[in-house]
């Protein structure tokens, strides 16, 4: 009787910490911004999240006529990088409730980097949200999740 | 039963240490920005997992000038000759040469201050509501006046001219290019201090309303129709906004006409130009010159000339310097009826002026500072 009760704490215990680990995972995957011209690969490494640009509507520079540099950084060392497999979004941690806090958005366009936040509104919608200081001053944009066409 | 748990624990514990396991050193990521490991070709043919998901049009467009959340600006006008009428009934169009009061303005300026909030920001709807706060103060001299000058440059001396008011902005895109943009604002424009404020019942409200499109990454166009004071009295006018970033994305305009109209030069994301006009207006009541009656408001309109010079001081705080020409296009003075109520004479109405003034055009300067938004 001990040995069934003990066995049925411990699924409790486990299930509860897999499903959690389900939950922060679901940010996992390519997402789309509102804007539709690029697409973002979010992976896990280590306990945070970064995402990474995968994907540009319009890869190639119509000055250069080479694939794009992401030439507005601050740092001039990485103005020679391509933009894709930049990485936009930095050091997400999972906090819970569907959110991912802590970490950084990069606008490629601007060269900055914003405070944000992410959250998942449904399994395929982020509000991902860059903001200056206080989250009052800040921007949601919606991001979509993306899959390979059936 | 032995026989089960340990081996259940086991595969618990391993379970448990693969995550803990596989962690990595994140300090090093944040170094290496970029990583080229993929096969870029797989994200060529996907699609929305959720078959509803719609696009909607930026309210942006490339290099625009930054937003401003919070700003804050110092203006001053260099000396410039200042001719008041008596107070009268004046013909629209009738040109007084004979000044009853002329005086020369050696400072007029103050600080400005604006805040602009989003109260809701997403792609589907953009809501931001924005107060403002202007205040500008005379120094007079040489004043010489006829025994019935209303004595306005005494007064505008010893009270100055103020404006606050609150403002809001709705952008709501119907579709990956149609917009539409809302625009509403009241101010309270007079000599007014906080120690004698001024009763709201003269609010003076400004609407525009616009519908346009978002034609491409670097283009967008609007048209609709303002009731404005931009200059000094109440005017309804059609509007047309036209931002633009040429291809090479060094150059490109930020229109709003006829409110403003800028070319703007990029040198970096940075570090903008901007170089053009902007029509300024609002009616201050001027509270010696009122009576129970009838409210004396002057019809303020000015157009400055003017280049901008915008930059990045750090992070999202800007800086900015502006010099140009303020040219008077308007510093009449109208009586409102019925304590204040406000009518309409647009460019073909004949109600006479209570005031016919004239302002020399002199330089002007303006430096701020800001606080931009992402």
């Amino acid at each position: 009787m001990k040995n069934s009760i003990l066995i049925s704490l411990l699924i409790f215990l486990f299930s509860g910490l897999l499903f959690g680990q389900a939950d922060q995972d679901k940010l996992v995957g390519v997402w789309e911004p509102s804007n539709g011209k690029a697409r973002v690969k979010i992976d896990k490494i280590g306990n945070k999240y970064y995402g990474k640009i995968v994907w540009l509507k319009e890869p190639i520079d119509p000055e250069t006529e080479q694939p794009k540099l992401d030439k507005n950084n601050p740092d001039v060392s990485m103005r020679s990088a391509p933009l894709r497999g930049y990485r936009m979004l930095k050091d997400f941690v999972y906090s819970g409730n569907g959110e991912w806090t802590e970490g950084t958005i990069y606008d490629p366009e601007s060269g900055s980097t914003y405070n944000c936040v992410i959250k998942l509104k449904d399994d395929n919608t982020l509000d991902i949200r860059g903001y200056v200081g206080v989250k009052a001053l800040g921007r949601t944009d919606v991001w979509k999740r993306l899959s390979v066409k059936k | 039963m032995k026989k089960i748990v340990w081996p259940f624990m086991c595969f618990c514990g391993l379970t448990l240490c693969i995550p803990l396991l596989s962690q990595q050193d994140t300090t090093s990521l944040n170094d290496n920005l970029w990583e080229d490991d993929d096969d870029y070709s797989l994200y060529d043919d996907i699609e929305f997992v959720d078959e509803s998901a719609k696009r909607f049009a930026s309210a942006k467009v490339f290099d625009l000038s930054p937003q401003r959340f919070i700003s804050i600006h110092w203006d001053a006008q260099l000396p410039y000759a200042m001719n008041f009428s008596d107070l009268g009934s004046f013909p629209v169009g009738e040109n007084t040469t004979t000044y009853s009061e002329t005086a020369t303005a050696n400072y007029t300026g103050g600080l400005r201050m604006m805040a602009n909030i989003p109260v809701v920001s997403k792609n589907s709807i953009i809501w931001q509501m924005g107060a403002n706060y202007w205040d500008t103060r005379y120094r007079i001299s040489d004043q010489q006046g006829s025994a019935g000058s209303a004595g306005l440059g005494t007064i505008l001396q010893s009270w100055g001219l103020r404006t606050m008011g609150l403002n809001t902005t709705v952008f709501k895109p119907l579709n990956e290019e149609l917009f539409l943009l809302f625009q509403g604002s009241a101010d309270l424009s007079g000599n007014y201090t906080l120690e004698r404020f001024q009763s709201l019942r003269y609010l003076r409200y400004s609407a525009a309303v616009m519908i346009g499109k978002r034609s491409s990454d670097r283009k967008q166009w609007a048209l609709g129709i303002a009731r404005t004071y931009r200059v000094g009295e109440l005017n309804y006018l059609p509007i047309l906004l036209y931002n633009y970033t040429a291809p090479n994305r060094k150059w490109g305009t930020e229109i709003l006409f006829p409110a403003r109209a800028h070319y703007r030069r990029t040198f970096t994301p940075r570090s903008i130009l901007l170089a053009g006009y902007e029509l300024e207006g609002q009616s201050y009541r001027i509270r010696e010159l009122s009576t129970s009656q009838n409210s004396l408001e002057i019809r303020r309109g000015e157009l400055r000339l003017r280049a901008e010079y915008m930059k990045q001081i750090t992070g999202f705080i800007w800086m900015s310097a502006q010099a140009g020409l303020r040219y008077d296009y308007s510093f009449n003075a109208d009586f409102l009826p019925e304590d204040g109520k406000e009518f309409f004479r647009g460019f073909f109405g004949e109600q006479p002026f209570a005031m016919l003034n004239s302002l020399g055009s002199p330089l002007y300067f303006n430096i701020g500072i800001h606080l931009v938004s992402p």
